[in-house]
Order: C-alpha cells, then structure tokens, then sequence
C-alpha cells in the first residue's frame, strides 16, 4: 500500500488530517465559541468548560484519523451490536430528566443514542462493502432492519429526534450505497403509509410538539413560546444584526436555549443575516470538503462512510437551523460545532476523524 | 492480537466471496462513477435546501424585521406607571380635610406566575403562610376579575428589602406603592367631600379624565366634581426587564405630577360644630354668606365613614350602611326634597306685595279656618282659634295660614309659579356637586302633564302654605334665603374657594357669581322685618320663645311642613312626623350669613329647628375668626 504523499505535508502528513476541512471547521467552532461568550454574558468559565470539550473532540478526531478504514469496517458489526446492547441497557437503567437517554457509568455518562448516530451509517457502509451495486431487494431489506431497530429502541426512550436523525442518516448510507430509483420510490410509499402508524406510538408531549409546529402562534408561552422567541431574535437582527453582545433577545433571556439548541438564532440576532450568509456558506463548504473526498475515495467502504457522515453533519445542521427558524418541529438537536454540550461536540468531531481517516489512507488503485 | 484476528476475519471473507461467485463483485470503475453521480446529486440538493433555508431566513430578517422589532421590543419594555400624588384638600383656613398616603403592599401579577400550585407553595415559604391564608390566595386566583394575587396588605419598604432575600423562591412578587386617601372628620365631612375609589368601567365614559396609569378617582362629592384638579398626570418608568421579568435598567423615567390642593369655603370649626349638634337626628343644616355664595357648612346628618370607602369597602359594611333606617348615604342636602311648609311665606309675601295683590295695609280676618267654594271641607289654620286680624307682617311673623290661603286664593297658581321661580324654585342651584335634584314649583302645565288632571283651586291654597306639590331641596331653599338676606342678589352657592399648585393658585370667579333678580326693596323690608318679629315678636313671633343671642340679632322664619304618607295606619310613627325647618340670617342689620335647619318628621320647626339655627349663628359669631367680606 501507497500513500501519494505529496498531498501529505507538516502537521497534516504526521497527524493525518485534512487541513482544508480542518480550517473550515475551526472557524465554525470559534463562531460558536465567541456566539457562547455573548449570551453567557461573558462568562469565562463557560468557555473554558467548551474548549476543553473541543479539545476531546479534536483528540478523539485525530486518533480515529490514524485508524485504517479497514479496520473500521472489520469492527464495525462489532461495533453495532455494542451500540444495540447499550440501547438495551439504557431502557432498563437509563437515567435522565425527562427521558432516560443516558447511561451512567460513575466515571462515564453518556448517551448510547449519540454512538449510534456513527454505528449506524458504519454498519450500513461496511454492510454494502462487499455486495454488489446496487445492492439488491433482499440486502435492501437487511439495511433497513439495521437501521429500523436502533431507531426504534431510541424513540422508546423516547427521543424522537434522534431516532429520525439516525434513520435518516441510514437512508443517506443506502441512498450513496447506489440504490435503484424503483426503490427510493417504494421506500417512500412506505415510509408515508408509516406516518399514522408512528402517530399513534408517539407519546403526548411528542405530538403536541410536532402540533405546535404547525401553529406555534397559538400558545407564545407553552411550546410554541421556543420558536416565537427564536423568530423575534432573528427577525429583530436584521441585515447587519445588533452587534456583537448588544443581542436584547438572548442577553435578557427571552431566547430560551440560547447556548445549546437556539445558538444560532443567538448568532442571527447580533449578526444579522450577513452573519447568517456566511456561517450558512461555512457548513456548505465544510460538506463539499467532505463530499469532495468521498467522491475520490477508491473503495466503496470509504466513499459510503465519509459521504453518509459528512451528509449527516450537514443534515443536523438543517435540522437544527431548520427548527430554530420554523422549518421543522422543534425535536432538541444541537448544531453541530457550535451549540454548547460535549456529547454533540464529540460525536461530529468523531465523524471528522473517520472521513480524514478515509482521505489520508486513500490506496492507488487496484487496477 | 488485533492483527491475528483480522487476519482470520479476511480469511472467512475471502471463503465467503469464493462461494458468491464473481458476478456478485463489483465494477470499481462503475462503482466509482455511480457514486459520484449520486455525491453530485447529493451536492445538487444541499444547495438547493441551503438556498431554501436562506431564503425562508431572508423573510424573517429582511422582509419581516419590523415587525419582529416590534415584538423584541415588547419583550424587553415595560412601561411602569407611577400614579401622582392626589391633591389634599382644606377648608377655608387651611385645616386640612383630607390628605394622600402611600402605603406598600406586595402582589404578583397572575400574568406572570406560570404555575398556582407551585406559586402557592413558595408563598407560604417566604410568607409562613398558614393553611387560611393559603386558601386566601386560592380564592384570589378562582377570581376572575382579580389581575393580581395581594400576598400583604400595608407593608413597609423595610420589610419588603427583607423579604427580597427570597425574591429566586418568588420572582413573580413584586412591591407596588399604592395612594391612599384618608379623611379627617370622616362622618361630618361625608356627603361633602366623598370619598375616593378604584377606577371602575362607569369611569371611562363620565366627566373624569381618565389617564394611562390611573388606578383610583373620585367617586363622589368633592373627589368626584374636582377630580380632574386634584388627581394630577400620572408619570412611567421605561424599564428594561429580562425574561424573569427582573428590572435590568431604567431607560427612561417621567414624574408624576401632583394633583392641585383644593381650599374650599367650608369652616371646618364651623361644619363640626353644626355636624355634632344634629346628634341622633337626621336632616340638613346649610350656612353660606349671602353676598357671595360661600357655603360654610354643609351638612347632611348622619354621614357615614368615607375612610371605609377610600380603602375598600367590605361588602357587610357596605349591607349595613344600606340598611341602616337613618339612609347615612342619602345626601338629603342635595338630593333630598322636602314641602317647604311656612317657610314660603315670606317669599310669597314678597311676590304678593310686588304684584299688587295686597299692599302691607290690607288686613284678613282669621277665624282658625279658609272656606272655598265648592270644598266641603274648611282649609285649617295651624292656629285653630284663629289669628285675629292680620296684615302681611303679622302673618308672616305668627306664620298665619289663612292670610296666606287668601293671598293664595286672590294670586292664583299662575302667578305664583311664574313669580315664585325667580328665588330659584323649581330649578337646580348648579352648586358645584354632582347629583343635584330640582324640587317642583307646580303649575297648571305641570300638572296636565305628569298627572293628566286639570288644577284645582284648592291645590294653589295648599301650594301657598308650602304644602302639596311643592317640594324643594334644602340647598334651593339656603339659596332663597340668601336672596332675603343680601337685598336682592342671587349667588349660586359653591364650595370651591381656590386652588394651588405649586406656583399658581386659581382662586374662584366671584364676578360670575352674582345676578340680580330685581326685587322691590320695600316689599323685601316689610318681610324681613316680619322675620325679625319671628323671633323678637312676643305677641306673634312664632319663634320668640327661644333663647337669644346677646349682641346679635337675627330673622328668621320657621316652617312645619306635614309628610303625606300613603301609609295611614301607621299614625304616629317617626316617618309621618312633620318635618321642622328653619331659615334665618344674621345680623339682621347687614346679614353676614344664612342659616338653614331641616329636621326630617323632627316636628315644629319653632321647637326643633330653630334652637339648632340660634346656636350655629351664636357659635359662628363667637368663634369664627374669618370674618367675611360682604361685596
């Protein structure tokens, strides 16, 4: 095995990473940083709790960037079951406030869900490695039972949100993996023909969130207020935004959630739609980076991977902002390099870690 | 380790890929080439929705940023209203009558509190409240009408700064300074003054300004006519709040302006003493100067505490000042109407001289009775051996009722309507009160309307005794005498003697005051002179029995008027008595000042009504230190 290591200089050659996504990346998270030092109102301590959360995912990146593709491929059955038995695990013992997500280990406490969110489009790149293209009805079936049955022990948790963002994710896995038109259209039909079914599972408060999406002026202070107060944020911003740390939205507190789920209406009050412009631009071109390198990765393992992982990223991205402004139901999810919390923050640096893994193990051809 | 299991994890690969047969592995090159079709694809549609996502964005901040301007506004301003001082008020010599206060009391605004339950619980831990109290402030959230919970009534700053400590158990409590009215002399000033009270519906479309910020207004008498004077522009504060509804920081901040003191004319001394004098009778005393219609006592007896109004009335308070029989919240000055009985007599007097009826020579016989024509029954004199021989002076003085049948018979109730009118009869004074009644001066038009009936001569006789229809208010009848005691002059009465902010003062317009209304001045001096012998007439006067005042001499004129009651059977009871009233003015050489007494079914004016009159006079010359200008 070759590496071209003209493409492999400094610090990118000896930590194997991708300087172009790196950079893009990092000028994402210090926006995030300096939106987090205005709503705290300038609170050191906050920041210094954020940085070393980057920190770990910036470690956590650069040592799954050493990692051969390979290897996470051969792991990764093994990697999903883990996931699964986690999930179990977390139905029985989980703790939490208000659904039991998490899973407390006394030194460690996280969420199974989150690993997922990686296991997930890995078992469906790693599954469709070594089958023919594009994958036949009956691998078609396997995949979607991969992906059906994390998503359904996390919405018993229940977290809707995530258990949509992981199927969603598995859909982006089959979908780069070379599925037929036919097929896409029958999994439409059958995800609409799905939705009464789903309804009918979900719990109240899920419903009522999902009610308040659709007319979220009706009740300013019950679960519509978030999204009210999100709007008035960023429609008070304007064109050129109130100035950094002038936001009277999220420095009064009127913007709920103004550090971790709402950060980017945060970010829109006192930036403006500018600001909006070109961090919406920064996310596009982090995700063209990295389609970039799916598109010349050399093996289908490699190019399912990195095309899912970085697709997704820029699908929490949608998600989130989308919610943020009245696109999609509120469900709780982080943007991702910017909202405050460590769990998010780990996880889409992890995925950073496996696509520079791809880009920087890249074989010659074989033929 | 890892490397031998990998190894061994290739190899059963590699087994597995044997059995699957070659047409199962794929085209690399094809691979490749389909991937980045769909990679493109994919590219394709994150532009697109990025594109989507902007545009909606766009809408929010560029197209809709006004509005969403607005709205960030709203969140973060509140407009605090600081409520004015209202203005105090005092009688002529600066005795204060009624002043402003601020108390503190600590409320929440149900607005605000998002959960009962739990508001309730931290309640009680800030306030040690107890399981009454608790249920108090359940009971104050099932009110609908309510906006905010009172968690302490007339607390002080200090304890407030306390009980801040625990202000993150109860964010929603807050500190508002309410301005509250008290009342001296609450019963005598009563139906004076009034009494202040929360600003209701009936306010918005009334005679009050009503401003932003405005929580109290006068409700009645004094309070009410002046409430645009002394209530004052209410200030705000623009505040910066965050989302806890905490006070960041003041923006902007406008002072209230104090309302303006009112000085009215009353004599506090005067009004107390008058007041005391009424002790467990009911009715109305008036005194006002003459010449310029300054009213120094203004009593209806019993007034009730207008403290309790000013703070809240409790509604069993309320039921008992209705029930009570003695109706302390009528304001007979104003409102009520009584017969004016023989006090008429010298205002008829009057008009029967100057229309010629009778010349002051011309003498009646009265026999005790006044037969007319077509009337089996005689009409009685209240003497009923009869007065002898009587001219005008002498009828007036010993109040003789068939002189005055006569003179009623002769003048016929068309020229005693139209003649009568000119002392204010029949019409309001316009004294600056609200809620005041006309009286009735009947006629024959009057009568055709409300009764459908033609008049009968029998009703002008009674009519010129002051008794029938006729009925007038016991200000109508203070101001008619007023026309008696300065010659001729009418002046509308009035309590309002100035005003003062804090650099101008408004005094009131004398020049508008005073009218003529032509009278003879002989004819006047004949019934004056009469109304001197009232009281100083051993022979005749029908009030020369009563103690006198030494130094001062006055008139006066004593009236008994009967109460005509459906209710026959029940003779004898207080409410059928005959009314007593009494009018007066003194000195009789130049009159400072009237006297009016009505005493409600108090019995004859002589015995009752005229006592009280001597002593208000007796009093007012003895202590009054204002002496009054007589313009």
């Amino acid at each position: 095995m070759n590496y071209s290591n003209s493409q492999f200089t400094g610090v990118s050659a000896l930590f194997k990473i991708d300087v172009k996504l790196f950079m893009l990346v990092i000028l994402v998270v210090i926006t995030g940083l300096a939106t987090l030092f205005s709503v705290s109102g300038g609170d050191y301590n906050l920041i210094i709790k954020q940085l070393i959360r980057i920190t770990i995912g910036m470690i956590a990146m650069i040592l799954l960037a050493q990692i051969h593709p390979d290897n996470f491929r051969l792991f990764s059955p093994f990697l999903y079951i883990f996931g699964i038995i986690l999930l179990i695990l977390t139905i029985f013992f989980g703790v939490g406030k208000s659904a039991d997500r998490w899973l407390d280990f006394y030194i460690l406490r996280f969420q199974p869900s989150e690993l997922m969110k990686i296991f997930v489009p890995l078992m469906i790149a790693s599954f469709y490695s070594d089958k023919a293209l594009p994958p036949k009805l009956n691998n078609l079936f396997i995949a979607v039972v991969i992906i059906i049955v994390p998503a359904i022990l996390i919405a018993k948790q229940p977290d809707l949100g995530t258990a949509v963002l992981i199927t969603s994710s598995g859909i982006i896995a089959i979908f780069l993996s070379g599925i037929k038109l036919t097929h896409i259209f029958l999994g439409t039909g059958l995800v609409i023909g799905a939705i009464p079914l789903l309804w009918s599972f979900m719990y109240e408060y899920q419903k009522s969130r999902i009610l308040s999406f659709f007319s979220p002026n009706q009740d300013t202070l019950g679960t519509g207020y978030h999204l009210a107060q999100s709007k008035i944020s960023l429609g008070s911003g304007g064109l050129f935004g109130k100035g950094y740390m002038n936001g009277t939205q999220s420095q009064l507190d009127f913007l709920p959630e103004n550090h971790t789920d709402f950060i980017f209406s945060a970010f829109g009050e006192e930036f403006g739609f500018i600001g909006v412009l070109l961090l919406i631009t920064l996310y596009v071109l982090v995700t063209l980076r990295g389609m970039s390198i799916s598109i010349k990765a050399t093996d289908n393992f490699s190019r399912i991977l990195s095309g899912t992982l970085i697709l997704t990223i820029f699908l929490y991205v949608l998600v989130n902002i989308g919610m943020v402004v009245g696109i999609l139901p509120i469900v709780g999810a982080p943007l991702p390099f910017m909202s405050y919390g460590g769990t998010s923050m780990l996880t889409v640096f992890a995925a950073l870690g496996i696509i520079m893994s791809i880009k920087s193990h890249q074989r010659l051809m074989r033929k | 380790m890892v490397s031998k299991h990998r190894n061994e994890i290739i190899r059963k690969k590699q087994r597995f890929e044997e059995k699957t047969g070659w047409e199962d592995i794929n085209d690399p090159a094809l691979d490749r080439a389909s991937h980045k079709l769909r990679a493109l694809f994919a590219v394709a549609i994150v532009f697109l929705v990025s594109l989507f996502y902007l545009n909606h964005i766009y809408e929010i901040q560029i197209t809709d940023h006004q509005l969403y301007t607005l709205k960030a506004e709203d969140n973060r301003i509140r407009m605090r209203p600081i409520e004015p001082i209202r203005g105090n008020i005092f009688d002529r010599n600066g005795i204060i009558l009624a002043e402003s206060y601020d108390t503190f009391d600590i409320i929440a605004k149900k607005e605000n509190i998002l959960s009962k339950d739990e508001f309730i619980i931290n309640a009680s831990k800030v306030f040690n409240l107890n399981k009454n109290q608790q249920e108090q402030i359940n009971i104050q959230f099932e009110n609908k009408k309510l906006k905010e919970i009172t968690l302490k009534k007339n607390t002080t700053l200090e304890e407030f700064t306390k009980l801040s400590v625990d202000q993150y158990l109860l964010p929603e409590m807050e500190l508002v300074i309410n301005s509250n009215r008290r009342y001296i002399y609450p019963k005598a000033m009563s139906h004076l003054l009034g009494y202040t009270g929360k600003l209701s519906q009936s306010d918005f479309d009334s005679v009050v300004d009503v401003k932003d910020g405005m929580t109290h207004v006068g409700k009645i008498g004094i309070e009410r006519f002046y409430q645009n004077l002394l209530s004052g522009s209410p200030g705000y504060e623009k505040l910066e709040t965050n989302a806890n509804n905490e006070i960041i920081r003041v923006l902007e901040n406008r002072p209230a302006l104090k309302g303006q003191d009112i000085y009215l004319t009353i004599d506090a001394k005067l009004q107390n003493y008058s007041y005391d004098l009424l002790k467990d009778k009911e009715g109305t005393i008036i005194v006002m100067n003459p010449h310029n219609g300054d009213i120094l006592s203004f009593i209806s007896h019993p007034g009730y505490d207008n403290n309790l109004f000013a703070n809240g009335i409790s509604s069993k308070d309320y039921k008992k000042l209705l029930n009570d029989k003695s109706k302390p919240l009528f304001n007979r000055l104003l409102s009520g109407q009584y017969p004016p009985g023989s006090t008429i007599k010298p205002f008829f007097g009057i008009v029967a001289l100057e229309e010629g009826v009778i010349d002051k020579t011309n003498v009646f016989a009265c026999t005790g009775a006044y037969k007319l024509e077509n009337y089996k029954r005689p009409f009685k004199c209240w003497k009923k051996d009869g007065h002898m021989d009587v001219n005008l002076s002498s009828a007036v003085a010993s109040s003789c009722d068939v002189f005055f049948y006569r003179l009623a018979e002769t003048s016929g109730i068309d020229l005693m309507h139209d003649k009568l009118k000119k002392f204010g009869f029949g019409e309001k004074t316009f004294i600056d009160l609200y809620g005041e009644k006309k009286g009735l001066l009947p006629s024959r038009e009057w009568k055709n309307q409300s009764k459908q009936a033609p008049w009968y001569p029998g009703e002008t006789l009674n009519v010129g005794i002051g008794q029938g229809y006729f009925l007038v208010t016991p200000l109508q009848l203070a101001s008619a005498t007023s026309m008696l005691a300065s010659g001729g002059d009418s002046v509308t009465p009035h309590l309002f003697l100035k005003s003062s902010d804090n650099n101008k003062e408004q005094t009131y317009n004398y020049n508008d005051n005073k009218t003529s209304i032509n009278i003879d001045i002989d004819s006047l001096h004949i019934v004056n002179e009469a109304m001197w012998r009232v009281i100083y007439d051993n022979n005749v006067g029908t009030a020369s029995h009563i103690k006198k005042i030494e130094g001062i001499e006055f008139a006066g004129k004593t009236g008994t008027a009967q109460v005509y009651n459906l209710d026959k059977g029940k003779t004898g009871a207080k409410s059928l008595q005959d009314h007593a009233l009494f009018i007066s003015f003194a000195p009789f050489e130049s009159p400072e000042i009237i006297v009016s007494v009505i005493i409600d079914n108090g019995g004859s004016g002589s015995g009752v009504a005229a006592p009280i009159a001597r002593d208000i006079i007796n009093f007012y010359f003895k202590n009054s230190k204002t002496k009054l200008s007589k313009k």
